[in-house]
């Protein structure tokens, strides 16, 4: 939409006067690493972090969440919403992407109430990426180190200010009450083209093929021997899913009081990687092996998402590699795949420093 | 509604786990209306033997132990091991290696007999040995358990929901997958990123991790999922520079008595 500027001060108290109206989060450091919290002050800004352990989507899908209270008497049900207006600053392009993703996924065909109604409350502020952020991040092949349309606003940092890139009108108003901002000059978009033109070479390419050919590399390698191995070397403790910015498979419990009178539908996150998640009644479990379990993650990051939504279900972020004890990555995974079929050896990178 | 009968149960152990329960009692008050205690030695004293579920806790370390597990067995519709000792044998267990003489020699040292405690010592009992099974194991080597309520001690919430659902009729679930998910949840740092070793990878979960969240590593307390990954476990610590019998010995605190059934 248009193109505005903000310096670091003016920064730090559109994030004061935005709280009187939103619950902020944003980046905050925690023993040595980085986790989205309630940013209370402008002192809690740290917009040039590195990567947080779980993605910002746990305040739009959040670990546990109640989803109505029912009374067994009457039949009673009420549903519980409970989306206070939020602000979500300092998103690095990936898990822009990733909310991207879950917006389609939780607005298709049957639409979630309750993500929705989060969605609808929350305004989305990214920031470019200049550096990457982890030796496990692979963005770059992934297509995700720009952002995307699903920003409200956009910030590229220019040492003394920020620009910021207008991306909705809701947006456009939040900056009109809550910030001092002014309008690009033609220098500002000359130093703003400045930084994206030079942060390109920090990032490496780490697939050794182009992106766009995996979907139908996952679809040709259903019978891998790769995944035998992986499920040796899977631990199944579901650190990968639980830190994936674009998981959302949840399950549903109900939970009723001592006097069985009354109770509340809680949604909690799942992940397929745990031994039980395939289980249904009568005890049959369809991904019994670990190694069948690896394959399902994969194949949805890969392809099932392109095929049902039309977007990638990974977007290179990293997390589930820096969280595997295993070692297991996406790199190498699709680095093997590749080069299976193509008859290449493939170079480890996926623990690389 | 009339309400199930209820009674608590202490075998070898430190009661700890029923002194959860009467935490939880405080926190949870409504528990009281939903249930009757019939028995409950800790924290009351009429003893009721007419009950339907029998919370269970500590191992089966004396031989008149067994008799009186299967008469709550007997009595009980259901019964639930209550804490590590109950459900794994836990750290009575430690003991399983060793020969009782050796033991008392552990504890006491051998010139420890001037205690009243002392097994050999004054009152001079030298039988006092003759009820203790060589081999501490638990409940469910005895009779068949029909919930566990893993952990040393018990997490209050998990008895809460425990409780709950068997009020409710259904089978009690607890956890049965590494302790690494609650852990995540709460964005601890990986004590293996720290340097550090955890058995986090291969124990159930349901305590929220709090041995992790408080910078310690997890001891497994809550025994090991049905399904561990051992030798990916064992490759994780080689890269910590441990070996599996450093796994072991970690092990050994809460899981004596399932390493020695597996050897």
């Amino acid at each position: 939409m248009s193109l505005r500027v903000i310096s670091m001060d003016a920064m730090g108290r559109f994030v004061a006067s935005s709280r009187s109206e939103y619950r902020v989060v944003g980046p905050k450091p925690l023993h040595g690493q980085y986790i989205f919290g309630d940013v209370e002050s402008p002192d809690d800004l740290h917009l040039n972090y590195t990567q947080t352990v779980i993605p910002p989507k746990k305040y739009l899908f959040p670990q546990r969440e109640e989803l109505l209270r029912f009374k067994s008497g009457d039949g009673e049900i009420e549903p519980v919403f409970d989306a206070p207006p939020t602000i979500l600053l300092g998103l690095h392009t990936c898990d822009l992407h990733a909310i991207r993703l879950l917006d389609r996924v939780f607005s298709s065909g049957h639409v979630d109430q309750h993500y929705r109604r989060r969605r609808d409350n929350t305004l989305v502020i990214s920031i470019e990426c200049l550096r990457p952020c982890s030796r496990h991040s692979f963005c770059k092949s992934m297509g995700t180190l720009s952002a995307t349309d699903a920003f409200d606003l956009h910030l590229t940092d220019l040492g003394a200010e920020y620009t910021v890139d207008v991306g909705s009108e809701a947006g456009e108003a939040l900056l009109a009450k809550h910030a001092k901002t002014r309008r690009a000059t033609d220098d500002d978009y000359q130093r703003l083209n400045t930084a994206l033109a030079q942060k390109w070479p920090h990032f490496p390419y780490r697939l050794d093929f182009d992106v766009s050919e995996l979907p139908s590399l996952m679809r040709t390698s259903y019978n891998s021997p790769l995944w035998k191995d992986l499920g040796e070397r899977c631990l199944a403790c579901g650190s990968c899913t639980n830190v994936c910015p674009t998981c959302y498979c949840f399950n549903v419990q109900d939970e009723v009081d001592f006097a069985l009178s009354a109770g509340r539908r809680v949604r909690i996150w799942d992940s397929c990687q745990l031994d039980e998640f395939a289980t249904i009644a009568g005890g049959h479990n369809f991904r019994k092996t670990r190694a069948e379990r690896q394959r399902h993650r994969f194949l949805r990051k890969g392809q099932y998402q392109t095929d049902a939504f039309g977007l990638l279900g990974c977007v290179g972020c990293g997390r589930c590699a820096q969280a595997c004890l295993a070692h297991i990555t996406p790199v190498d995974t699709f680095n093997t795949l590749h080069h299976e079929r193509s008859g290449g050896a493939a170079r480890p990178k996926g623990g690389a420093a | 509604m009339s309400r199930p009968k209820v009674a608590f149960f202490d075998f070898t152990s430190c009661e700890g786990c029923q002194l959860t329960v009467v935490d939880t009692l405080q926190t949870h008050p409504e528990l009281l209306d939903a249930v009757e205690i019939v028995q409950f030695r800790e924290a009351m004293t009429e003893k009721g033997e007419d009950y339907q579920i029998a919370f269970v806790e500590g191992s089966c370390a004396r031989k008149s132990d067994e008799e009186r597990l299967a008469r709550i067995r007997q009595q009980a519709q259901i019964v639930v091991a209550l804490g590590a000792c109950a459900h794994l044998g836990g750290i009575n267990a430690i003991r399983n290696r060793l020969p009782l003489e050796a033991v008392v020699n552990c504890v006491y040292n051998e010139n420890g007999d001037w205690s009243e405690t002392h097994p050999y010592g004054r009152p001079r009992l030298s039988d006092r040995l003759i009820n203790v099974e060589p081999t501490a194991k638990p409940i469910e080597a005895i009779i068949t358990v029909d919930a566990i309520l893993p952990g040393c001690p018990i997490d209050r919430e998990e008895f809460a929901r425990v409780t709950r659902q068997l009020l409710q009729g259904s089978q009690p679930r607890v956890p049965d997958y590494p302790l690494c998910v609650e852990c995540k949840f709460k964005e601890n740092v990986c004590l293996f990123q720290r340097g550090q070793v955890c058995l986090g990878p291969v124990i159930r979960a349901g305590c929220g991790a709090i041995c992790p969240t408080y910078g310690e590593s997890c001891e497994g307390c809550r025994g090991p999922i049905s399904n561990p990954n051992m030798d990916s476990m064992q490759s994780v610590l080689a890269e910590a520079g441990l070996t599996a019998d450093d796994l072991l010995s970690r092990f050994s605190m809460f899981g004596t008595y399932q390493m020695m059934k597996l050897e």
